[in-house]
């Protein structure tokens, strides 16, 4: 492979957006015939790379060159006319065109200026044929789930033959299945020559399709190796910036604990019959302090819903709820945050952090919220509660001045978890604190979730992914159907096919 | 034989898809009020379904089609144009007044489309380049153009062959005049209808607008820009979102300049204060077309089922001996009606979208 030469070759990329180094003197090379990881946390600049690849952003300095002629794209018009094709991390298709003007609309076959549809469809099922997905090209493209038109994205980026194929996250919503014809049809890419940038978050499909990886870190390189040459606990600590020994630490940490708690002790937050109707069915609960409680269950199971009744950001139709011992009468957020409950939304995006806000204003807001309009917080004061912040969680880049939409991913979430401690909650709902994070993040979190714990905070975690619970949580409820089914306290015995055994089988065997 | 049959249920799926179900609502409204027509205005000597009523509607409604046609385009990326009326009356006395003083007809129908041309232009300058809003945008060229037809005239000027009977100094206005009582007749009798000039003007229009809506990467453009991502996705598919956006307002702004042309026509005039409120008829028509207004999803042919509901509203209330402010009151009615059956239709779509998010959550790989 080494003889050839690179299709692509990228020297000192740099790219700068207002306060953050995006891309800071990354090199790179694709061979032809090769797949090549691009791996790296959220925020390490895999995406910006990409972007720079495919002409949405320009390069500040350094330079691209593809089969050893300098290149400049301005648009993405002339990186695919270069023989570049993407599939984006978000399926980015237009929901409401055909399937095959999705598939090859920008090389579709004309009579003059006019599109010939015939053509078009016929050219768009094959090309989905070959990923062995039968559906009318002439249907709608919003009218299919997301993996399909997840496939569809991948069918557009291989209907042009292309030099070189980018795969951002493609298998974010795949299944298994498509995922092995997504591989297997990567595989007779390569073996025709087309060079493959693979990113993706699973380590395990990394491992079972790429040759070779490079590493990002922080806008940096850090390296690049043969896949084989790389084992994996190395990959992750190359990503993370962080020793073995220190992620083991952190990984191992947790689970030790037993926690005692006394007989009369009451409860900080105490559910009895709580229950909204068409959202979830009655459920009781009860919170104590120093407590982390998990609650699982498939997406739509209830979750939410029950967390969002806790913090009375609905209202319930059935039971009571009591903090302290005392009824809560008046459901709403602010009634909520005055008794120090908070609530972090899984909805990060949405409901969670005002983008165009500095991360100083983003983490003032709740406390702010609860002084009410008239009372400013001292500037003295809110530097400081901003500062001890920003370290103790390590908010990077370290700026509270910036706009918090130019951070990552991660980032923002530690902003937003900042602004409900910063609200000093002695009950904490988060909701999905760790989705789309990367491994280093996800475990700072754990750890501070932990001591959080430690301090007497009482927590109420969500995750779609067992494992973290696991690690986290002294107590776990189990939500199937808007049904609370189960509880059971976690042990070191406590394995995830049990609580998957839990829900499938609707709690009765607990 | 079975590839025939499949053919066909795969034809008629796409014919029976839910985006033309906003469109065969209104064809559907077009046929019940047609009917109803026919119950009760038809006499002895002919019934109300007949080529003069056809001709009428379009002889009465050509400009209303061409906003119509333009503001479709506009719609469809989710964008407005609330320009268009004033631009009708901008144009409309440019014409008139260029024509009586004696300069010739082509030069002056260029010009005044030019006029539309650039007043869309402007807008789609300010919306693409500025990042302003569509209604703000347009808005301002609105006033612009309505201030600057008072500034050309603020009475009436007619159209007519010269009264002196020189034509020879007033070579253009003799022509317009001519062309403006041109007509193609057939039948004869009560039955006697025409072809205007307008009508053929009007549907070539339509038929180019048609065209390039579905057979031509601009068109298709323009549907992707109205999913309301900003252009991000057509952009990401190496298609010109940018200029795209400045062109959709230089189409509605060039058949708003046509629209004008006849509107002269019709009335043989230009004046500063007609056309007024127009561009809400035309999106009326639109909507009514089954146009959403949140862009994205729609049809030329629709608007142009929109423009006959429009005026076939006019049409019966008239027959029926009604104030002509009625019709303005059905016209509401028939509006907030297909408002809502558009809002019940978003609805659903977007309550299909988040069942599509879930079962991807669902399968995701963590939880197998």
């Amino acid at each position: 492979m080494d003889q050839q030469s690179p299709v692509i070759t990228i020297r000192g990329a740099t790219i700068t957006f207002p306060g953050v180094r995006a891309l800071d003197g990354v090199d790179f090379r694709l061979y032809p015939g090769e797949i090549h990881a691009l791996m790296g946390e959220n925020g390490a600049g895999k995406s910006t790379l990409i972007k720079a690849l495919t002409g949405v952003y320009q390069l500040d300095s350094g330079e691209i060159s593809i089969e050893g002629t300098p290149v400049r794209f301005t648009n993405t018009s002339q990186s695919q006319a270069a023989g570049i094709s993407t599939v984006y991390q978000e399926v980015n298709l237009v929901g409401n065109l055909t399937v095959a003007e999705n598939v090859m609309l920008g090389h579709e076959p004309r009579v003059g200026p006019f599109i010939n549809w015939r053509a078009m469809r016929k050219a768009a099922q094959d090309n989905l044929r070959r990923l062995h997905l039968d559906i009318d090209p002439g249907s709608q493209l919003s009218s299919h789930v997301i993996g399909v038109q997840q496939l569809c994205a991948i069918a557009r980026a291989t209907s042009t033959a292309a030099k070189v194929l980018i795969l951002d996250e493609p298998t974010s919503s795949l299944d298994r299945a498509e995922v092995e014809e997504l591989f297997s049809i990567m595989r007779e890419l390569k073996a025709a020559g087309v060079a493959i940038l693979f990113v993706s978050h699973f380590l395990e499909q990394v491992y079972e399709i790429a040759d070779r990886i490079t590493v990002l870190r922080n806008g940096g390189l850090v390296g690049e190796w043969l896949l084989s040459d790389l084992p994996r606990f190395e990959l992750i600590s190359h990503m993370v910036g962080k020793s073995a020994d220190e992620l083991n630490a952190i990984a191992g940490q947790v689970k030790s604990e037993d926690l005692t708690r006394l007989e009369d002790e009451v409860p900080l937050a105490q559910a009895i019959g709580l229950g909204r109707r068409q959202m979830i069915e009655p459920f009781d609960l009860e919170l104590y302090e120093g407590e982390v409680v998990g609650l699982v269950g498939l997406l739509g199971s209830g979750r939410t819903e029950l967390a969002r009744l806790l913090y009375g950001a609905d209202r319930p139709d059935s039971g009571e709820l009591k903090l302290k011992g005392q009824p809560v009468k008046l459901f709403s957020p602010r009634g909520s945050l005055r008794k120090q409950v908070a609530y972090s939304t899984e909805d990060r995006k949405r409901e969670g952090v005002v983008g165009d806000l500095t991360v100083r204003e983003n983490i003032a807001l709740a406390l702010q919220a609860r002084r009410g309009p008239f009372r400013p917080i001292p500037k003295k004061e809110l530097d400081a509660i901003v500062e001890t912040f920003m370290t103790s969680l390590d908010i990077h880049p370290a700026n509270p001045d910036l706009p918090i939409k130019n951070l990552s991913g991660g980032n923002q979430q530690k902003v937003l978890l900042a602004r409900w401690l910063a609200t000093a909650p002695e009950l904490l709902i988060l909701d999905e604190p760790l989705r789309g994070i990367d491994v280093g993040t996800k475990a700072e979190i754990q750890r501070i979730i932990t001591d959080l714990a430690h301090q007497g905070m009482s927590i109420v975690f969500i995750s779609s992914e067992l494992e973290e619970i696991l690690r986290v949580c002294h107590r776990i409820a189990i939500m199937r159907d808007r049904h609370k089914i189960a509880e059971v306290a976690n042990s070191e015995t406590l394995v995830s096919a049990q609580i998957f055994e839990t829900i499938a089988s609707g709690g009765r065997t607990s | 034989m079975r590839t025939r049959a499949a053919r066909f249920t795969r034809i008629l799926s796409r014919l029976t898809d839910r985006r033309f179900l906003p469109v065969l609502g209104t064809l559907l409204t077009l046929v019940i009020m047609l009917i109803l027509g026919q119950i009760f205005f038809s006499t002895r000597r002919g019934g109300f379904i007949s080529m003069p009523l056809f001709s009428n509607l379009l002889v009465d409604n050509s400009y209303l089609l061409l906003l119509a046609v333009g503001m479709t385009f506009v719609i469809l990326t989710g964008g407005i144009d609330l320009s268009v009326g004033a631009v009708v009356a901008l144009v409309g006395l440019v014409i008139a007044r260029l024509l009586t003083s004696g300069v010739p007809l082509i030069p002056t129908l260029i010009l005044a489309v030019l006029i539309g041309t650039s007043c869309g232009v402007l807008i789609g300058v300010m919306v693409q380049v500025f990042g302003i809003q569509p209604f703000i945008a347009s808005l301002a060229v609105m006033f612009l153009a309505r201030g600057l037809a008072n500034i050309v005239s603020v009475i009436s000027i007619g159209i007519t062959i010269p009264a002196n009977g020189r034509t020879d100094l007033y070579p253009g206005q003799a022509q317009f005049a001519a062309l403006a009582s041109w007509s193609i007749k057939f039948g004869e009798g009560r039955g006697i209808w025409r072809i205007t000039a307008p009508m053929i003007i009007a549907f070539t229009v339509i038929t180019i607008a048609f065209l390039v809506l579905h057979y031509t990467r601009f068109g298709r453009t323009v549907y992707g820009l109205g999913q309301g991502d900003g252009g991000t996705a057509v952009q990401r598919m190496g298609l010109r979102p940018d200029i795209s956006k400045i062109t959709v307002y230089a189409v509605s702004g060039t058949c708003a300049g046509i629209a004008g042309l006849l509107f002269a026509l019709y009335t043989r005039s230009g004046y500063c204060l007609s056309g007024l409120g127009m561009e809400l008829d035309a999106i009326a028509a639109v909507v009514i077309g089954g146009t959403l207004l949140a862009g994205g999803s729609g049809f030329v042919l629709g608007s142009v089922c929109g423009v006959f509901v429009y005026g076939l509203i006019q049409v019966l209330n008239a027959r029926w001996g009604l104030q002509s402010w009625w019709a303005k009151v059905f016209i509401g009615a028939v509006l907030l009606v297909f408002v809502l059956l558009q809002r019940a239709l978003t609805i659903q779509r977007t309550r299909r979208k988040q069942a599509a998010l879930v079962m991807a959550d669902a399968i995701d790989p963590e939880f197998r």
